[in-house]
């Protein structure tokens, strides 16, 4: 049990995607510019890699491995990541035409988002057991989100901050980024 | 090699089917004179008028947020045929816009 949340931990904070396996950088910078729309991206990607992850996990183990088909997962993932996001931008669309607007072309992005085939893959590649499976697919997307919104609290602030003309923008949003990260880098070792 | 082409045709299958009823399922009412002005308006997407694009300015002109016709590149003839239709046109709760030239 407590390797089992030691794994959720890892994945949400030591190991986070976005700023220690730099993955998922492209949302990362476009979406968190403020912070409601931040959050609806988050929940939104969170709700793809968990039903990814299990959707992929049973097909893996169901489907590919009885038909001799593994080396086929790279492509059979991507047809579900697909679809997914597709079904997310509808219900998304029906349910908060506001948060649809907010996010833009950034929804089907979240196809081409390496967080949600880094999950999918991984989970096959280290062997992960269901309890493993669950812990890491849940940790990672919440590591995502959390970072996500603590970046646009930031680039908030930031927006009303005093910037050197030369950094305005993009550029000192770059540099919290790295920051961020050199601070996370502190729980290196923690577990 | 077959079985996996057949694996690939049966998976896009389920996929697509599962996606066609959700589409219908989930389906957005939108206003249809929105998708009939952005047809009537000249396409240019110049962005003249301060809204994202023609649609995004067909969608303000029906949601009533602007009372004058802010787009300039639009022939004279083809301006009185969209605020014609818009004045002639009832939407879903049965009331007309009125826009002025």
């Amino acid at each position: 049990m407590a390797e089992l949340f030691g794994l959720l931990f890892t994945s949400l904070i030591v190991n986070n995607v976005v700023l220690t396996q730099f993955l998922g950088m492209c949302p990362f910078m476009g979406v968190s510019k403020k912070r409601s729309s931040a959050l609806g991206m988050g929940i939104a990607v969170i709700f793809v890699i968990v039903v990814a992850a299990f959707v992929t996990y049973a097909l893996y183990y169901l489907v590919l491995v009885p038909l001799h088909l593994e080396f086929m997962d790279l492509i059979t993932f991507i047809l579900v990541i697909a679809s997914l996001v597709q079904l997310t931008e509808m219900f998304i669309k029906k349910t908060s035409p506001a948060l649809y607007k907010s996010l833009g072309v950034y929804l089907p992005l979240i196809t081409t988002n390496c967080v949600v085939l880094n999950v999918c893959l991984v989970n096959i590649q280290n062997g992960y057991d269901i309890g493993h499976m669950i812990m890491y697919s849940i940790g990672t997307p919440l590591g995502f989100a959390l970072v996500l919104f603590i970046f646009s609290t930031i680039r908030e602030k930031l927006e009303i901050s005093d910037v050197p003309e030369f950094f305005k923008g993009n550029a000192i949003a770059l540099i919290c980024a790295a920051i961020m990260s050199m601070a996370f880098s502190a729980f290196a070792g923690v577990i | 090699m077959v079985v996996a082409i057949i694996m690939m045709l049966v998976l896009g299958a389920l996929l697509g089917f599962g996606l066609g009823i959700a589409d219908n399922k989930l389906k957005v009412e939108v206003d249809e004179r929105v998708e009939h002005v952005t047809g009537m308006l000249p396409g240019y997407n110049c962005g003249g008028c301060g809204y994202p694009g023609c649609s995004g300015f067909a969608e303000a002109m029906v949601d009533g947020e602007v009372n004058s016709f802010l787009c300039k590149p639009t022939k004279p003839d083809q301006k009185q045929a969209i605020l014609e239709y818009l004045a002639n046109t009832p939407g879903p709760d049965g009331s007309t816009i009125k826009i002025k030239g």
